[in-house]
């Protein structure tokens, strides 16, 4: 894709985004995939033993969680290492 | 009050359950209810969830798995199986996720919850539950003849609809605080608007199902539920027990209907002592029926002297169960 030069008002409105939300952005992420993480937890707990919803509704999630269940099980199997403190 | 009369004064209780023990009649009266109503110029449609269903057995047909059957004018019968809609339903979900990511398999683990997931349970009744909603709601038939499984399973059923409504609840909630930050997130980067949440429609989808499956029980409007005893002591105990349970849960008893009664007309013959005896058993507990339910007593149902299968007995049975 050809890099177009970005104008002055767009890269000020990036420093000041850099400056001001950015940390409030990534902390809202955070908060959203600690949420992620607890939601397919109650809807898919069988999968590491811990029956909430019904089987037959959970599987009607299922479709919609399968990119993350990985992610999920590493982290609730992780022991807390250097990265909890760094991020 | 006679049977007749209660579904002539309550023509929008559309919903007819027969309740009680493993093989008091449910599926007799359930059969005979159902033509008479037909018999009536009614549509009807009796259904069972039981995997050991007998409807095929006492229409003399093969109707399990097959959809609804018509039996004779205005008269459909249909047996669910179970374990096929599971497979079903399973085969969709696999489709769905091999559509949304454009796998060629599913992959192990997800495969393995699935398989996991239909072993429980509690899997069979909600699967149960859930083709009834199906078949109530997309039916157009005038009454719904619901040939209920033994007490337990429907009890049960309720009471998890109740935790489920509950727990529904709450994850719709952490839903939408989810999607709040996600909102959040996307003003503080000036994004466009987000797609939708398609987690939070599944769930309250999922929620409007539990909640549409367990109205069709509890719907004091549209859902008529009878008790079927038998004058035997062990029977009536378990059957005020399960009539409290069924109050709590909020299931409109409509009436007992007493199945087995031995004619008392025997009693001018010459008879065995045996029957005299059967006969003054039942007297005592006929006299318990009525303190314990009064009016609430619908029908008395007399032994026949065979076995109710086939349309003519079915006819015959419907014939004394709504008498004037």
């Amino acid at each position: 894709m050809p890099e177009k030069k970005k104008g002055f008002v767009q890269n000020m409105r990036e420093v000041i985004y850099g400056m001001a939300a950015h940390d409030m952005s990534r902390y809202a992420l955070r908060t959203r995939a600690s949420m992620e993480h607890l939601f397919i937890l109650i809807t898919m707990g069988d999968m590491i033993g811990i029956p909430i919803l019904p089987p037959y509704y959970s599987l009607r999630l299922l479709p919609y969680v399968v990119p993350q269940i990985s992610t999920w099980k590493r982290r609730l199997l992780r022991e807390k290492d250097i990265s909890d403190a760094m991020f | 009050m006679s049977l007749k009369r209660i579904f002539e004064q309550h023509p929008e209780r559309r919903y007819i359950m027969f309740g009680g023990k493993g093989g008091l009649g449910k599926t007799t009266f359930s059969a005979a209810t159902a033509y008479w109503l037909a018999s009536q110029g009614k549509k009807v449609l009796v259904f069972s969830v039981d995997p050991q269903a007998s409807l095929s057995d006492i229409f003399e047909r093969d109707i399990f798995g097959k959809g609804p059957v018509q039996i004779m004018e205005n008269l459909w019968a249909q047996e669910i199986d179970a374990d096929q809609h599971i497979k079903q339903y399973q085969n969709e979900i696999r489709q769905k996720i091999l559509d949304m990511y454009g796998f060629d398999e599913i992959p192990e683990e997800i495969e393995q919850y699935i398989q996991a997931a239909s072993a429980e349970p509690a899997m069979e009744e909600s699967a149960i539950f859930d083709a009834v909603v199906d078949i109530v709601v997309e039916g157009n038939y005038d009454y719904y003849i619901y040939d209920l499984v033994p007490l337990g399973h429907a009890l049960y059923y309720l009471s998890m609809a109740k935790v489920y409504d509950e727990w529904i609840n709450k994850i719709t909630k952490l839903r939408e605080e989810m999607r709040e930050y996600e909102e959040m997130v996307s003003r503080l980067k000036r994004e466009r608007e987000l797609e939708e949440d398609a987690i939070l429609r599944e769930l309250l989808y999922i929620r409007s199902r539990i909640n549409e499956s367990s109205n069709i029980l509890t719907d004091r409007e549209k859902t008529a539920f009878f008790f079927v005893v038998v004058p035997e002591e062990m029977i009536l105990i378990d059957t005020q027990k399960a009539a409290g349970l069924f109050a709590k849960f909020d299931v409109p008893i409509s009436g007992y209907i007493v199945n087995r009664v031995v004619p008392r007309d025997l009693l001018r013959l010459e008879i065995p002592a045996y029957l005299r005896n059967r006969i003054e058993m039942q007297d005592r507990y006929l006299e318990q029926i009525g303190v314990m339910f009064s009016d609430q007593v619908v029908a008395h149902v007399p032994e026949l002297e065979r076995d109710v299968a086939g349309l003519p007995m079915i006819k015959t049975l419907s014939e004394i169960m709504y008498a004037d």
